[in-house]
Order: structure tokens, then sequence, then C-alpha cells
């Protein structure tokens, strides 16, 4: 099986004030096999809609290579990107800050195909804009409405529909259902997998819920401060974490059970600044496995078997 | 097993939007009630009533359109909806506080921390304390909710989400209220940090004997913090109960089993989701009879009919006509 979407080294510095960086993406190695799903998990600022951004090349990256159907994407020129553009594409968090308010459901689905002058004739556009409502569930009658007519579940519709005009090979979805009600998650989440199963579709899944990640996600990256701290098939992961944070993160899941958890472990502290941070493991200052080999050099990822790396210290010992 | 003290009985609670298109039923007759250290979470989705009904308690509704068509909010037996303008105020923040969903836009940009723990322990400074009392109060409200107090004279954006909220939690508890609402009080905040401050609320619980409302729609939350439950659809409290009897229980409400079916399970692998067919209705636009009828899986002409039979076991209430028919069976 070949990788759709692969990233090398990837780094994406932000500029503060005068020569200091805020490393938001910081050396991020990642592969995604066409018609899979890779979910990102992680707090907030850890990188993970950073990286998304950058995937799509919304966000130019500082270094590294992001390679998509084989073609680098960083390097290549404006011509050559505006055609995989097309193919690379993305639903967003909010449905009620993402979709133009002044626009009807048909402007807002038929704006890429007008934008990339994908059919001549006006007729076709409209055919190809019903199809699409069609294909997300969304009835024929509202094609007049405004987004504001709407719950947050059409909304949400809204933007599959315009992510999927295209006829993208690849979407990052970041937290597409975080801020939908759990009713209406379930609903958009079932539809994103039947259309991963209709049209083959190779979805990045950035989300910081972790019972979403695991039901949708084939691979699942665990992300800390812009690092990649550990990478498994999502089963793997979930039945056995190895790193610390990773440890923390699923045992901070609260579950509808009763009397599930009395005794959680809690991670002191909060996330550390992501501004030059200096070298070392990154969860070090919250890490109760902390020792005096996590600081000082970069903790490389290790494979310890089944397709699972860890960029721990204690791993594989 | 100890004598219990009711603290909080709302009875009967109806609240409406009066806009000039529509007449909004956003709380259509609500009773339940809380005791002494108790919690009581509050579950149900967007527009399901939750943040109305909190809004009621402290009497905070928009005052153009919100209207309170009737029941009683007893809280120790008196009346909060009789009371007068000043004697709310009263109230509010020294025996009922609540902390807001976000605590991002919960705090003013403008003053430190320390002044804003402080404002509300000066207004309602009834027993004459000086100023030096008042500030060790501050000190201690900053070491309790796990702040070191040198940080009281930092502005709020120095701090990060889970700190903020932490500084909201000691604003709402300065006065050692007895009664703390928190709507949706860990919605905003990550994982690792809603689990920190979900037992910062325990503690606190145990240590000052607050009794709580929570409102949240995560159900995991709820099976953490809560004693009692009650999920809430349009307005309504459609099932109520201990803990157990929601968790463990046999008999549920359609939307409780739905509810419950559309979270992702993380010990199973399922292939599709169960979602609730359907939206909420418009509570400008309630459906007739049961309100939940037109999504709900176990439909019939009867539910559309009249108002559902309400089963009881013990505290266990559940709103359904489903029950009516086993109990006619037996």
């Amino acid at each position: 099986m070949s990788n759709l979407v692969e990233t090398v080294d990837l780094k994406k510095y932000f500029t503060v004030g005068k020569n200091r960086y805020l490393h938001a993406v910081d050396g991020v190695n990642l592969e995604i096999p066409e018609g899979k799903t890779l979910g990102v998990v992680g707090e907030s600022g850890c990188g993970k809609s950073t990286l998304g951004r950058v995937v799509m090349g919304l966000l130019p990256a500082t270094s590294g290579q992001i390679n998509f159907d084989g073609q680098d994407i960083v390097s290549c020129s404006k011509k050559e990107f505006k055609q995989v553009r097309r193919k690379v594409q993305m639903i967003f968090q909010d449905p009620y800050s993402s979709l133009d308010p002044r626009m009807s459901i048909y402007e807002l689905i038929a704006e890429p195909l007008i934008m990339n002058k994908v059919y001549k004739d006006k007729k076709e556009v409209l055919k190809r804009v019903q199809n699409l409502m069609d294909t997300v569930g969304l009835a024929e009658r509202y094609i007049n409405s405004y987004p504001h007519e709407l719950d947050g579940g059409r909304r949400q519709r809204i933007g599959v529909a315009r992510a999927l005009a295209l006829n993208p090979k690849f979407i990052v979805c970041d937290e597409p259902v975080s801020a939908l009600d759990v009713s209406i998650q379930a609903q958009i989440l079932n539809l994103l997998m039947d259309m991963q199963r209709d049209l083959g579709l190779t979805y990045m899944f950035i989300t910081h819920n972790l019972a979403v990640v695991k039901h949708i996600s084939d691979v699942i990256m665990v992300m800390y401060l812009g690092q990649c701290v550990e990478i498994a098939p999502a089963d793997e992961l979930f039945a056995n974490p190895k790193h610390p944070y990773t440890q923390a993160l699923l045992d901070a899941i609260l579950k509808p059970v009763i009397g599930s958890s009395k005794e959680r472990k809690l991670i002191r502290g909060e996330v550390t600044s992501p501004i030059d941070p200096p070298a070392g493991c990154r969860f070090a200052g919250r890490c109760e496995h902390c020792r005096p080999e996590c600081t000082g050099r970069d903790i490389r990822l290790v494979d310890v078997g089944n397709e699972h790396k860890v960029a721990c210290v204690l791993a594989g010992s | 097993m100890e004598e219990k003290k009711t603290l909080l009985e709302i009875k009967d609670l109806e609240v409406i939007y009066q806009t000039d298109e529509a007449t909004v039923h956003a709380v259509n007759g609500i009773n339940f009630s809380l005791n002494e250290k108790e919690t009581i979470g509050l579950v149900g989705e967007t527009g399901a009533g939750k943040t109305t009904t909190a809004l009621t308690i402290l009497r905070l509704l928009p005052e153009r359109t919100g209207r309170i068509k009737g029941g009683q909010v007893l809280f120790r037996g008196e009346n909060l909806l009789d009371k007068s303008v000043p004697e709310m105020r009263r109230v509010r923040g020294a025996e009922i506080s609540i902390i807001f969903q976000d605590p991002m836009t919960a705090l003013n940009p403008a003053l430190t921390v320390g002044d804003q723990v402080l404002e509300s322990l000066e207004i309602h400074n009834t027993a004459g304390k000086s100023k030096q009392e008042l500030n060790a109060r501050v000190d201690e409200l900053f070491n309790l909710v796990g702040i070191p107090a040198e940080r009281k004279a930092e502005y709020p954006h120095q701090f990060s989400g889970g700190m903020k909220q932490r500084i909201v939690i000691a604003i709402a508890l300065a006065c050692a209220p007895q009664l703390l609402i928190a709507d949706e009080p860990t919605t905003a905040l990550d994982v690792t940090i809603q689990a920190q401050v979900l037992k910062l609320m325990e503690n606190l619980k145990e240590e000052l004997g607050t009794s709580m409302i929570i409102i949240t729609h995560d159900l995991g939350v709820v099976a953490e913090t809560c004693d009692k439950v009650a999920i809430m659809y349009a307005g309504e409290i459609v099932e109520a109960g201990t803990v157990e009897d929601i968790f463990n229980g046999k008999e549920h409400h359609p939307y409780t089993v739905g509810l419950f079916n559309a979270i992702p399970n993380l010990d199973e692998k399922e292939e599709r989701l169960r979602p609730i067919d359907g939206l909420m209705p418009d509570p400008a636009n309630l459906p007739q009879g049961c309100k939940f009828g037109p999504r709900c899986p176990h439909f019939t002409e009867a539910c559309k009919a009249q108002t559902p039979y309400i089963y009881e076991e013990k505290e266990h209430r559940i709103m359904c006509n489903l029950f009516k028919k086993e109990a006619a069976d037996e």
C-alpha cells in the first residue's frame, strides 16, 4: 500500500518578538496510506491544528518536506501547487464561524466549483450541488437557505459538502465534531466514515477527544508541544500506551460508568512554553519518571514492534 | 441513614423567552430537589434548558425577554422568586454562586485576579472585616484552588485556561456559599486539566460541604462527580434519579438510551455509531404530548395525545408512556 501523504522532518516556527521562535511543529514525520485515517491527538497548544494547516499548505512550512502523492508541495511552484490544492481539502472546527453568513447554501457549496471553473454550464453546477447535498444528507429544500437558519449538525454537513465538491483525495478534519452535541456528533462521524468507504478518502483527523479518535482512526499520533511522542495503530495505542504522557491522557478520560476510575493518576502542572524549548524531552517537567538522561538531548522515536513508536527513554527497556 | 436536609427545591418551574417573533418555551414545568452536601447533574443537549434553569435560580435571566411564568424556587424554604432585587443581591455570591462555562470570558481583563476575588468579599462583607483580614482570605482562597498567592497581582491574560477556571472557582467560593452552580465547568478545558479541576471541586465539596448543581452534556463528568442526575430534553426533565439509577438501572427513557448509544465506546469496537434520529424540536414550536415523540423509536399515537405517563420507583422518575403499558399488563 502506498502512502498518499508523507512528511519528513516537518517544522513550523512562528517568530515571537525579536529572534525568539515558537516551535509549533517541530520535526514531525508521518505517513498516511491511501484510504486510511490518521488521528492526531493532543491538548490545546500542542501544534495539532498548525500541523493540519501546514500539511494543507495553508501555512508555509519552515523546513522539511510534505509529499502528496509523490510530489513535494513545500518546494513546488505556485502553479503546481494549485493542481494539488484541488485534491486536498479541509473541514473546519466551528460550523458557526466557518461559513459566510451572507451566502446561501447553494452559493456556499457551489463556490469551490465556480472558483476552479469545473463546469462551463450553470445547470451542471446546480446538478452537482444537488448531488452533493444528497450525499451529505441535506434535504434539497434547504438549497436557498442561509447558514443561520440551520442547526450545527446541518451546518457541519455543508462544511463536508464544500470539502467534497472537488472530489479530493485527502481531507484534513480539524476538530469537525467538537462544537456539536453528542447525538449530532455521532451523525457526522457516521457520515465521514461512510464517505471514506464509498469514495476511498484519506483523512487526517485532528481532535482532543480520545473516544472519537479511537472510533475513527486506523493509526493515532499523540503530539506534545510540537513533537510526536507516540504513534501506533489505534487498538495497540489504547491497549498498550508506552509514553507517560499518553498514559496520562488515557487515564484522564472520564468514562460514562460509575466508579470506573476513582484511583486516577493526575499529571501535575500544565503544558510548558513552546517558545525556544530546551533540548530534551518536552514532557520531562511534568513526568513522574523523569531522570537525568531525559534532558540535554532530543529523544528520538524508537520502534517497539507492532508498528508502535515511542519517544521516551523508558521505551524498550 | 442520616436525616438529610433539603437545601433547594424547584417546583413546577416554567420559563419563557418572549421576543417579538415568538415565545420560546425554554423550561416547561420542572421539579427537582437537592439536599445538603449533594451534587446533582443536569444533563442534556444544547437548548434543553439547563442554563436557563441555572439563571432562573439566581434570577439572572435577561431582563427584556426572560419571563418566569410560574413555579417556585425554594432555597432553605424561602421562595427566591418572591425576593426583592436588593435581597436577591445578598443571596448571589454569598449563598448561591455560579461558575460560568468559559473562564476566558468570565474574568475582567482590566483587573488583577486578586482584586476580582476580593471584590465579592468586599460586597458581602457584612461582618465588617478589615482590609487585612479580607486580603488574608484572598490568599487562603488562592491556596485552596492551588495557585501561588504571589500571583494575585497578575492579570487574567497571564494565566492559562485551567488556571483561569481555578480563579473563577476561587471567586465563586469566596463567601463559602451553600450552593454552587457550575455551568459546564470543564467543557472549555483539556482532558488532563479537566481531571485536575474536577478533582479540585471534589475536594472542595468534601472540605466545605457545599452542595452543587453541575450542568453538563458529558456523561463521563456526571459519573465522576454527581449523586443525582436529571436528564433534560426540550425544557422538561425526562428522567431523574440517583446516579446508580441512571447508569446502572434497567429502565430508561428512550432519550437517555439514545444519549448513551451516541457516545463512542472505548472498550468495544463498533463499526457505526447509533445517533438519535432527527433534531431537538424548536422551543418556539414544541410538539404536542411527549416532546421527544417525533424522534422516538417507540412512538405511538398515544404519545402525541397527552402528556406522558410518569413512572416512579423510589427516587427514579421517568416520563414515558412505555412504562404505562407495562403497568397495565401486570
